[in-house]
Formats: structure tokens, C-alpha cells, sequence
């Protein structure tokens, strides 16, 4: 299966990527959304509701762009929120551990992680990593349906969670936690600087290399991807070592924005990263779908929550509201696929 | 043109209380002079001294050291009322709640009173935000009731609820949007204390009021706190089982660990018994106020444990699985020598009076979530106060001990227990049966 159409624009072909971006249903939602929103009240184009805006796409962004690069598998990865909460834990107790082995106090009273920073991220990233291995190992090489694979980890992961921090929260305070929470780099907030720089890297590999566009035939036709000599189980596990990355990216900027880490949060996130990769275009059945679109997706995503806060509508009717764009986004998908095939 | 000092308030206050009293005068017979609220925080002060100084019953010290409770316990505020505003049982305003459309008496309209009508500035409106979890939970539903019928009394508030579904970091988005939309007061109701500082921080840096209710956050500078009773609760718990049995083998039913609720009220229940060698742990759960897994764990416990003795619930939601789980095994009276298993329960849901005067369940140590009302007039008066109109309340506001309630009446340590018929202040629907 190709990307073409949904691949990211390259100068070459900045023309019919921009044609195709004004033909795209997703865009139009875009700009129907901020329209509205202009028009109806008077602090949704406020910098203050902007940077707001910027810091809901980051988390929910960066999880959606792992789980768009395990959905061109053709496989789904339901252990995304849980993994961003169990990393980030990981790196404190880890840290808090080592601490004590070397006479050092990192975990002071009030459970406030004093520690090194750097190395908590270092230790959440790796940590992200190596449990999106397991997943992919169990997905290709122990051949379990990648979502009971990763419904059994997001349950032992949530389990870890409690076990690690006894149901305490840790208090993460230091600076460096504070400039990824709060800082911006001019008007564009840390954590969507990262989510961006996240977004460009995923861009530039799957859609700007050979290997990237082997999630596509994986995705599209595995036998036929695998007879043609691609070693398809590498690269099943290499889409979960992304999407586990990209969880514990999440993670760090999450708790960054909270000053805190604690067991049950984030729960059911891994649903709204499906709805946003589904949002923006990527199959459910693998092949379809690119890391652009999924930030398309986020915008919409997020934009449009956004816009039910500013007028004050319940948490109630934005569910409804989300449920209701899945469905036309998964109508309008196949339906402009089916108009491109034929 | 409103404009209220402390003084003025204090004083409206007692007023107001002085007529609400007039025709409850034979429940105010029960209440001591010094009030009730007074009474329970000195037994607070007697049997935490006395778990500081040592806890002889190594089995609750474990349970006690390992959860580290005394963390918790050392912070928790324990005081006098603001103002000087003394309780009694019978006071309070009567009405329908706007969300739950149940007919509410609410206990303390009295307590920091706003006079019906426009408040600061007739000719501004007021934008307040009232932020919480869980539109499916009667104890909640409670506390937004309070809170909307507070602002619907003044026609220049207009109230915002949102209920953030059990989700932090939502909630945080929804108290930045207000942020955004330059709202001038908010009142949230956090579910864990760690994450809800931040957003409460941003409020307050953006010059805007905020209050939480009930549970704390981790917020330094957030305006005020309408503090609860956990403290006053887990002791009663603890009394009430102290004063009907000298020992006994006990079950826990408890909320998520590091929740407010299950820090201090199971930490004030074993401070208060952990110097009474006959009480053994046989179980403890952690059921996160789900009446579903207090049957289960209840339900395992029974087919683990035959001398189960006491049943500690730390809320009303744990109390009814663990009945429930007791009934359906049919092991009501299956604790040794052949008596009832003590069920020790909290907050105080018509359902839960019901058993009670069923004689099922054994004592429910009030809670009440009538306290909504409270944080929509502090925020207001915060708002009056950055506007120079009135002085600000204080930062902590605790809300008044409440007497636990028992079938017959009982005094247990000073305290005059209440029937289920002497409370109108029960919440949620009428128990059917």
C-alpha cells in the first residue's frame, strides 16, 4: 500500500501537497472550527487560550503519533497511557533507589523527587522503549493478537504503577520539570516544541525513508510484504519501540505540566489516541495514514474540545460530540479512499 | 451595594443561627455547651497524643507505620470554626437541589452567610467556575446542589459546573480555560491532592479566587480551603468500636491509598484503637469507593477469614458492598460467640440510615456534602475582598465535626450520638425497601 497522498511535503512536491491539503475534509474542520470559535467568543483566539490549545495537543499528540505508527502495522497498542504514567514512576523510583545506594536522599519528605532530573527522563525514555519491546516481541515473535498483547500490559502496567509508588504521588519540582511544564520558547509552549520536533522526526522517517514506508506494506499487505523479503517482525517490534518512545515522551511533559506523578492518571488515554490517529486518517487495518495527518487530527481533536470549554458545554456533550466526529471521520476516511482507488 | 466586613459577617451569622435555632430546641438539648465540634477535636488531640507517645497493639501499628499515616495525620488541619460559629443539629436551610431535584436540608447555610440578593457590585456580573468530578454520584451530585442553589440566590452570579470526569489533568484544562476566559472566581472540588496544585497556582498567579472544597490540593497560595471532617470521622469509627467491643478481628474496606479521605480517616481509626490489644487485621483492601469491589474483597474475605468480627469501611459506598457481600454469604451473625458482625461505616447516604435503623449497619460517622455552598461565598468574599468591598475569609475553613449516628442513642466519650431519625441531613435518594 502507498502513502502517497498522505506522505509530507517535500519541495518538490509542495504544489499538489497543498492542492491535496485544500481538498482534505480534516483541514476545512480546521478552519471551520477556528472560525466559529472567532466568531462566537471573544478569548478563543487569545494568546492565553492559544498556548492552552498548543499544551492539550502536545500530550494527546505525541500518544496519538506512536499509536499512528503501530496502526500502520496493522496492529494497536492500548498500553500508551498507562506506559507514559509507569515510565515516568520508573525513572523516579528508580533514581530514589540509586539514591539510597550511594547515601543519598533523593526522595525528600512530602515525597518530592530532589534528585537529577535528566537522568529520571533518560531512565522514562529507555524505560518506554523497553516495554514497547516486550510488546512488539510478544506481537511478532510469540504471535498474541497485538490487543490482547497490550490490553494484558496496560493492565499489569497500571498494577506496576500502584505497587511502585504505594498509591503516594511524586512531587516532581525541579526546574527543569518546570521548563518543560511551563516554559515557552517565544509564544510556542516547551512541550509543543517537543511534541513538534517529535511530529518532524516521525515525518522524516516513515514517510521520507525506505524503512519508514515498510510500515505502509506491513500494513497493507504483510505476505506480501514479507514474501518480497522485508523481515516484517523487526519492524512490528520497532512500531511499539516508537510508540513506547513516544509514551514516555508523553509522559515527561504530562507529569512536567502536573509537577506530579501519580498511578491513576491519564486513564482511558489510550482511547483518545486512537480516536485522533482515526480522526486524522490512519486505518484501523493497517497501511492507510501518516504522522501529518495525525497532527491534522490533534488540531481538530483538540480545537474542538477547546472550543465546547470556552462555551461552557458539559464534559457529558463533548464525548457525544467526540463520538460523533469518530463516526463521520471513519465514514468520510473510507469513503474519500474508495473515491481515490477508483 | 453589598459590602462586607468580617465583622458584619460574624455578626449576620449569628443572627441567622439564632433564628434557625428557634425551632430545634430539643435537638439542641443533646448538643453540650461547648459544642460538638469542640468536643470531638479534643478526643482528636487526646488519642493522637496517645499513638505519638506509643501504640501497644503491634499488628495496627504495622498497618499504621506501613501506610504512613502519621504523615498525613501531622498535616491534617484540625481547628476552630471561623468566625467563632458553634453547630448545632437542626440548623440549616431546606430546599430542592437544582441538579439532583431531591429535597436537601443543608446544615451550614448559616456558616459564613451572604445575604439573598446581588452581591459587591449589583450593576457586575459574576463569573464563577465550579469544577468537580463524577455527575453520576450521589454524593457529589450533593455537593454541586449546594454550590448551585448558593449562586442562584444572587442574581449577579452566574455559575459554570463542569464535571471532569474523574480526570486531573482534565479538570486542570477546564480551571485554565477559565483562566483564559478571565473568570472571576473558582471553586473546585479535587480528587487527589498532587496534580491540582499546578492549575490552582495558575489561577491564583492570574489574580483569580480559588477554593477548594473537601479534599485539599497541593497549592500553597490557593485562597481558601472548605475542609472537611476525615479526622473527626475515622475517630468516631474508632470509638464507637472501642465502646462496643474490647476486641475483635477486623476487615478493611478502604479508598485509593493516598487519598485524603483514606489517609486521615483510617489513620484516626487506628490512633484510636492501636492502644487496645485485643484488635487483630485480618484483611485489608483497597476498594477506591466502589460498593462492586467492597462485595468482592468483603466476599473473599468471608471465605478466607470464618471469625471476622468488624467490618471498617472507609465510606458509605464500602459499608453497602460490604453488607451486601455479608447478607448474600449469609454470615450476618457469623462472628465469634455467634453475634452480628460489626459494620463501622461513612458519610451518611439515606441508604446507609436506612440499614442503620435496620440495625445492619452498626454507626455512620456523618459526612455530609452539603458544603458547596460554603465555597461559592468564600470565593465571593475573595472577590469582594481583591475588590477592597469586604475582608477576605480565612485560608482554612473547616467545617463543623458532626456527631455519628447509631440506632438508639448512645454517649460514648462525651459524645451524644443521633438516631437516623433526629438527621435531615442525609443525602442521595430514598433507599427502597
Amino acid at each position: 500500500m502507498s502513502a502517497a497522498g498522505l506522505a509530507s511535503p517535500s519541495a518538490s512536491r509542495l504544489g499538489p501537497f497543498l492542492a491535496g491539503l485544500l481538498r482534505d475534509p480534516i483541514v476545512w474542520l480546521i478552519v471551520a472550527i477556528f472560525a466559529v470559535g472567532s466568531l462566537t467568543s471573544e478569548y478563543y483566539l487569545t494568546a492565553a487560550n492559544i498556548e492552552n490549545l498548543m499544551r492539550n495537543i502536545a500530550v494527546i499528540g505525541l500518544l496519538s503519533l506512536g499509536m499512528t505508527v503501530v496502526l500502520l502495522t496493522g496492529r494497536i497498542d492500548l498500553s500508551v497511557a498507562a506506559l507514559m504514567i509507569f515510565s515516568v514512576i520508573v525513572g523516579v523510583v528508580l533514581m530514589a533507589w540509586l539514591g539510597s545506594v550511594i547515601g543519598v536522599r533523593w526522595l525528600v519528605r512530602g515525597n518530592t523527587f530532589a534528585g537529577p532530573t535528566l537522568a529520571v527522563m533518560g531512565i522514562a525514555l529507555a524505560t518506554g522503549a523497553f516495554v514497547g519491546a516486550i510488546n512488539g516481541i510478544g506481537v511478532a515473535y510469540l504471535k498474541v493478537a497485538s490487543f490482547i498483547m497490550t490490553l494484558v500490559s496496560l493492565t499489569a502496567l497500571r498494577g506496576f504503577n500502584y505497587v511502585l509508588t504505594n498509591g503516594h504521588p511524586y512531587y516532581l519540582k525541579s526546574p527543569l520539570f518546570n521548563w518543560v511544564g511551563d516554559a515557552k520558547l517565544g509564544p510556542v509552549p516547551v512541550s509543543f516544541a517537543i511534541f513538534l520536533a517529535v511530529l518532524v522526526a516521525l515525518i522524516a522517517f516513515v514517510n521520507g525513508t525506505v524503512r519508514g514506508g515498510r510500515f505502509y506494506a506491513i500494513g497493507g499487505n504483510e505476505k506480501a510484504a514479507l514474501y518480497a523479503g522485508i523481515k516484517t517482525a523487526r519492524y512490528v517490534v520497532l512500531a511499539f519501540v516508537i510508540s513506547g518512545i513516544c509514551a514516555a515522551i508523553a509522559g515527561i511533559v504530562f507529569t512536567a505540566r502536573l509537577k506530579s506523578v501519580d498511578a491513576p492518571l491519564a486513564a482511558g488515554y489510550e482511547l483518545t489516541a486512537i480516536a485522533i490517529a482515526v480522526i486524522g486518517g490512519t486505518a484501523l487495518s493497517g497501511g492507510v495514514g501518516s504522522p501529518w495527518r495525525t497532527l491534522l487530527g490533534s488540531v481538530a481533536f483538540a480545537a474542538g474540545l477547546n472550543l465546547l470549554a470556552i462555551w461552557g458545554v458539559g464534559t457529558w456533550y463533548q464525548n457525544l460530540a467526540i463520538g460523533i466526529v469518530l463516526i463521520l471521520s471513519v465514514g468520510l476516511s473510507k469513503l474519500s479512499r474508495k473515491k481515490v482507488q477508483s | 451595594m453589598l459590602e462586607l466586613s468580617r465583622r458584619q459577617l460574624l455578626r449576620s451569622a449569628a443572627a441567622v443561627s439564632a433564628l434557625a435555632l428557634v425551632p430545634v430546641t430539643s435537638l439542641l438539648a443533646q448538643a453540650d455547651d461547648k459544642g460538638v465540634h469542640t468536643i470531638l477535636n479534643e478526643l482528636i488531640k487526646k488519642y493522637s497524643d496517645e499513638a505519638k507517645a506509643s501504640m501497644s497493639n503491634e499488628e495496627v501499628a504495622a498497618l499504621f507505620e506501613k501506610d504512613g499515616f502519621r504523615d498525613y495525620l501531622d498535616v491534617y488541619p484540625v481547628g476552630d470554626l471561623a468566625g467563632g460559629f458553634v453547630w448545632k443539629p437542626g440548623m440549616g436551610a431546606t430546599f430542592t437541589g437544582p441538579h439532583s431535584k431531591l429535597e436537601i436540608k443543608s446544615p451550614f447555610t448559616d456558616y459564613l452567610p451572604l445575604p439573598e440578593g446581588p452581591v459587591l457590585d449589583p450593576d457586575k456580573k459574576y463569573r464563577i467556575g465550579l469544577v468537580f468530578h463524577g455527575f453520576n454520584h450521589p454524593w457529589l451530585i450533593s455537593l454541586a446542589d449546594t454550590a448551585s442553589w448558593e449562586a442562584a440566590r444572587h442574581p449577579n452570579i452566574e455559575l459554570e459546573v463542569i464535571d471532569a470526569e474523574f480526570d486531573d489533568n482534565k479538570m486542570g484544562q477546564v480551571i485554565d480555560t477559565w483562566i483564559a476566559k478571565q473568570y472571576d472566581g473558582i471553586v473546585l472540588w479535587p480528587s487527589r491532592e498532587a496534580p491540582m496544585g499546578p492549575p490552582v497556582d495558575r489561577a491564583i498567579a492570574a489574580g483569580i479566587p480559588t477554593v477548594s472544597l473537601d479534599r485539599r490540593t497541593s497549592s500553597e497560595v490557593i485562597s481558601s480551603e472548605v475542609l472537611g471532617n476525615f479526622y473527626a470521622n475515622g475517630l468516631q469509627q474508632g470509638l464507637y468500636l472501642k465502646h462496643a467491643a474490647p476486641d475483635g478481628n477486623i476487615i478493611f474496606n478502604r479508598k485509593d491509598l493516598g487519598s485524603t479521605a483514606d489517609s486521615i480517616r483510617t489513620g484516626a481509626f487506628l490512633e484510636v484503637i492501636g492502644n487496645t490489644p485485643g484488635y487483630k487485621v485480618l484483611a485489608n483492601y483497597h476498594t477506591n469507593s466502589q460498593r462492586t469491589l467492597a462485595f468482592k474483597s468483603t466476599a473473599d474475605a468471608l471465605q478466607a477469614f470464618k471469625d471476622i468480627s468488624v467490618s471498617f469501611n472507609t465510606g458509605g459506598e464500602e459499608a453497602m458492598g460490604a453488607l451486601d457481600a455479608i447478607r448474600e454469604a449469609n454470615r450476618l451473625n457469623s462472628a465469634p460467640g455467634g453475634k452480628k458482625i460489626m459494620i463501622l461505616a461513612n458519610d451518611d447516604a439515606r441508604e446507609v440510615l436506612k440499614e442503620i435503623r435496620a440495625g445492619n449497619i452498626d454507626m455512620v460517622s456523618p459526612y455530609t456534602p452539603l458544603i458547596g455552598d460554603i465555597g461559592i461565598r468564600a470565593v465571593v468574599m475573595h472577590i469582594g475582598a481583591k475588590e477592597g468591598k469586604n475582608e477576605a475569609p480565612p485560608k482554612l475553613i473547616m467545617t463543623p465535626n458532626l456527631p455519628m449516628i447509631t440506632r438508639e442513642k448512645m454517649n460514648i466519650e462525651g459524645i451524644e450520638t443521633l438516631t437516623p431519625d433526629e438527621w435531615p441531613y442525609a443525602y442521595g435518594p430514598e433507599a427502597s425497601g
